[in-house]
């Protein structure tokens, strides 16, 4: 039997995939090249949801839109040549047995996820990554599969060191290779981990009741595709199964549902004109009008998942003051709201994160605001001269910066608790915020207070203070702050994300003078 | 007089009177700093080392050795917060010279460590050298070990300066915002694993502390070019001073004593210098420092 040229395809994309994401991490050059956000910018479902809450054009989204002319000329073709969760479920559906396929999902039930996304789009709540495969995908594999390949990996090395000592490194360079090349740099624990994983395994369980039952009830990216796909011109022929045999239908993974061929379910996977034994299937441009579904959706569903898009959109906003203070976006930024529109919640900003400073929000950012990327500086801090994540970020809802300007960029400001940090409360040096400052600057200070100590004794030591307009929120100071539990400084949100000012140019010589007492 | 009767006797003479550490201290053959200047920072740094014996008195055939330089920051090699890698490089040839069988180079570093070792230059400058490993630190590689420090009872240092042949100190002179300045004896810090922010509340003390365990064979210290304002990372090329200068000597203490003054500062201004000389870690007394410029 002849293997279709889409499963050759499907698992091309799939490698391209899984290299794309090992990719997306530093791996000593300051740009990324290629990373897997390229997924996302062929992605209608983003870019129809980005147009409808954005409202206005981005360039980032042009492959999306040829995606979109691709499909309405060929058809699905993206869910069996393309999508790599398809792929997976493709590996493995013939380990699973199938009972009957779920009645609850079939009729429009996947119009009840898709257009209620949609529609919450329009009144300004982008939700749609929540339900989009890729990300689904790459959720699963950033916030668990991929930490645990690390973690696994790398506690097997320590065993080894505890074994065998020093000795580990006879074997060393054949780790490093494994370490540089595949492993994450950083063993992260991520919030919602559980979630994800669990809704990648759900998506793997629903094969239990028939194959691509995901992408043919549910997906909401394989709805949007159908539905641009039932324009297409190609067709495939005979258009039914012929009278003498079947085997087309058999063959098929999603289109035969109801015994006739149904062109918004097909995937274009030409596993029927590879397998007919009368070589008699096959897919022609024609433009004889021979649809079997609507374009448009009947009245009542319509009106119904634009309700439902609207009681998504306005309960979910709700967001306590508490939330609201520590609620710190990725540098470059600078309206929550804007955001919020743009954000596919994909999770590459969290993948490739230098220092790990970004997670997903849980309750943080409200109900809107799950998925989305939050800085926690206890955690980890922005890298001064980092700008990964607004170079992975497929909507631009991370601006990509260069460096010079990312550097300026607000993302809180620090305010020391006077209550924790030693100079304050325990009369003692300590100063590592200062140290760890990285504007040239320096956006904490200190001078030299004479005060009293808790011994009684009367000692000079160095206060530290905070230049308010220098400091651009980047969080290095709660996160080395030494002080055990609570740190000593806290980055706070702020309104107003007006970048400070560029360092002074080199040539100006500096007035203060450092050991002055 | 080895270095452990020494301590002891020193430290017996702290507790008694500390006018008879000075004595001790000064009874000693006078320590000696070699001075080296130039441009060519791979040419000074062989020649300083040189003019303090040569790397072949430290380090024998068949040796591991450690260079320990800074790299803790990311910047670039010019902003000066991170030992230059010409001066790393030259340190490592001429351990490879004297026979050593491997060279570890590496730092814990404050900010990334990939883009500490990437942009200080000094990965990019040892890389392809055989015998030369320049890796990130592994955390399952720090030991607790028992300092009974006046400060620190103990802490975590990495076993590969534990367990090396010869530890060679190659800091870059720079300021520092809380000890004044930073050199030979902070650079120790790197080796130093768990919540190292924590010493800073009596840093002078903790590092005599540290110093004391981890001796250092070598020093050599990068004053090609110096950072002298907003360290220890800097950042502004307002505050790099170009020196074209290398110093190296056996004693930590002296060689930071030395380097104090091309700040234009005395070593009694620094206290973790102070520290370590009360400690009887080393010479900082300039008239009894022998300096020699090679």
């Amino acid at each position: 039997m002849k293997i279709a040229p889409s499963r050759i395809s499907q698992h091309l994309f799939l490698m391209l995939f899984l290299l794309l994401f090992v990719q997306t991490e530093y791996r000593g050059q300051d740009e990324i090249n290629a990373a897997v956000n390229a997924f996302f910018r062929i992605d209608p479902l983003v870019l129809f949801s980005y147009l409808l809450a954005v409202k206005s054009w981005s360039w980032l989204l042009l492959p999306a839109l040829l995606m979109v002319v691709a499909t309405v000329l060929l058809g699905r073709f993206f869910c069996s040549w393309i999508c790599p969760l398809g792929t997976i479920l493709d590996l493995v559906t013939s380990w699973i047995p199938k009972s009957a396929p779920l009645k609850i999902l079939k009729g429009t039930t996947k119009y009840w996820l898709l257009l209620p996304l949609l529609f919450s789009s329009l009144f300004n709540l982008n939700l749609s990554g929540l339900l989009d495969p890729i990300a689904l995908l790459l959720r699963a594999l950033t916030f668990l599969l991929y930490p645990l390949l690390g973690l696994s990996a790398r506690e097997g090395w320590v065993a080894l060191y505890h074994l065998i000592g020093e000795k580990r490194d006879g074997v060393a360079p054949a780790y490093n290779l494994i370490r540089d090349h595949l492993l994450p740099f950083r063993d992260t624990l991520y919030p919602l981990a559980l979630l994800s994983a669990l809704l990648f395994l759900a998506i793997i369980a629903l094969e239990r009741f028939e194959t691509r039952n995901w992408c043919r009830n549910l997906c909401p990216l394989g709805t949007l595709l159908g539905w641009l796909g039932s324009f297409s011109l190609l067709r495939r022929l005979p258009t039914g199964t012929c009278a003498d045999c079947g085997r087309c239908s058999e063959l098929c993974p999603t289109a035969f549902d109801t015994g006739q061929f149904r062109k918004v379910d097909c995937l274009l996977c030409m596993e029927c004109t590879a397998g007919c034994p009368h070589d008699r299937a096959t897919f022609r441009f024609s433009l004889k009008a021979g649809r079997t579904f609507p374009h448009v959706p009947e009245r009542r569903l319509l009106l119904g998942t634009m309700a439902g898009g609207l009681l998504l959109a306005l309960p979910t906003r709700f967001r306590t003051p508490e939330q609201q203070s520590r609620l710190l976006r990725p540098p470059g930024v600078r309206s929550e709201d804007d955001f919020l529109r743009k954000c596919v919640r994909c999770g590459e900003c969290m993948k490739v994160c230098l220092k790990n400073a970004l997670y997903p929000a849980t309750y943080q950012a409200g109900v809107e605001g799950i998925y989305t990327p939050l800085v926690i500086p206890r955690l980890g801090y922005c890298e001064y001269n980092c700008t990964l994540c607004g170079q992975v970020c497929p909507t631009g809802a991370i601006p990509r910066l260069p460096v010079e300007a990312k550097r300026r960029e607000v993302i809180g400001k620090a305010v020391f608790d006077r209550n924790h940090c030693l100079p304050f409360a325990r009369r003692t040096d300590c100063i590592v915020c200062e140290e760890h400052c990285p504007i040239p600057e320096k956006a904490i200070r200190s001078r030299n207070v004479t005060v009293m100590a808790m011994d009684g004794t009367t000692r000079t030591i160095k206060e530290p203070y905070i230049m308010d307009d220098l400091c651009n929120g980047c969080g290095i100071c709660e996160n080395v702050c030494p002080l055990e539990t609570k740190p000593g400084i806290e980055i706070f949100a702020v309104k107003n994300h007006t970048p400070i000012s560029p360092p002074v140019s080199s040539e100006s010589p500096t007035n203060s003078d450092p050991y002055a007492n | 007089m080895n270095r452990r009767t020494f301590l002891k006797a020193g430290g017996a003479a702290l507790l008694m009177a500390p006018s008879l550490v000075t004595e001790a201290v000064s009874a000693r053959e006078p320590s000696l700093v070699a001075v080296a200047e130039g441009s060519d920072f791979a040419a000074i740094t062989r020649r300083a080392i040189h003019g303090v014996g040569g790397m072949k008195r430290f380090v024998k055939p068949g040796d591991i050795v450690v260079v320990k330089p800074n790299m803790g920051w990311d910047r670039t090699t010019d902003q000066g917060a991170n030992t230059h890698p010409l001066v790393v490089r030259a340190v490592v040839e001429e351990c490879l010279a004297a026979g050593a069988k491997r060279v570890k180079v590496f730092d814990n570093t404050c900010n990334d460590a990939r883009r500490c070792y990437v942009n200080s230059g000094i990965e990019g400058a040892l890389k392809g050298m055989k015998g030369v490993t320049c890796t990130h630190i592994e955390k399952e590689r720090f030991k607790m070990v028992t300092l009974n420090g006046s400060f620190l009872k103990e802490w975590e240092l990495y076993d590969e300066a534990l367990s090396a042949d010869v530890y060679i100190n190659v800091p870059v002179a720079k300021h520092h915002g809380l000890s004044k300045l930073t050199l030979g004896l902070k650079n120790v810090m790197g080796i130093m694993g768990g919540n190292r922010g924590y010493i800073h509340r009596n840093i002078d003390i903790a590092l005599a502390d540290i110093n004391a365990h981890v001796k250092s064979h070598l020093t050599v210290i990068d004053a090609t070019r110096i950072l002298t304002a907003h360290g220890p990372q800097g950042g502004s090329m307002a505050d790099v001073k170009v020196l074209n200068k290398v110093i190296a000597s056996t004693d930590t203490v002296a060689a930071d004593a030395y380097a104090t003054t091309l700040f234009g500062l005395k070593p009694a201004d620094i206290a973790v210098t102070v520290a370590a000389f009360k400690r009887g870690l080393g010479e900082m007394n300039l008239d009894k420092i022998r300096v020699i410029k090679v």
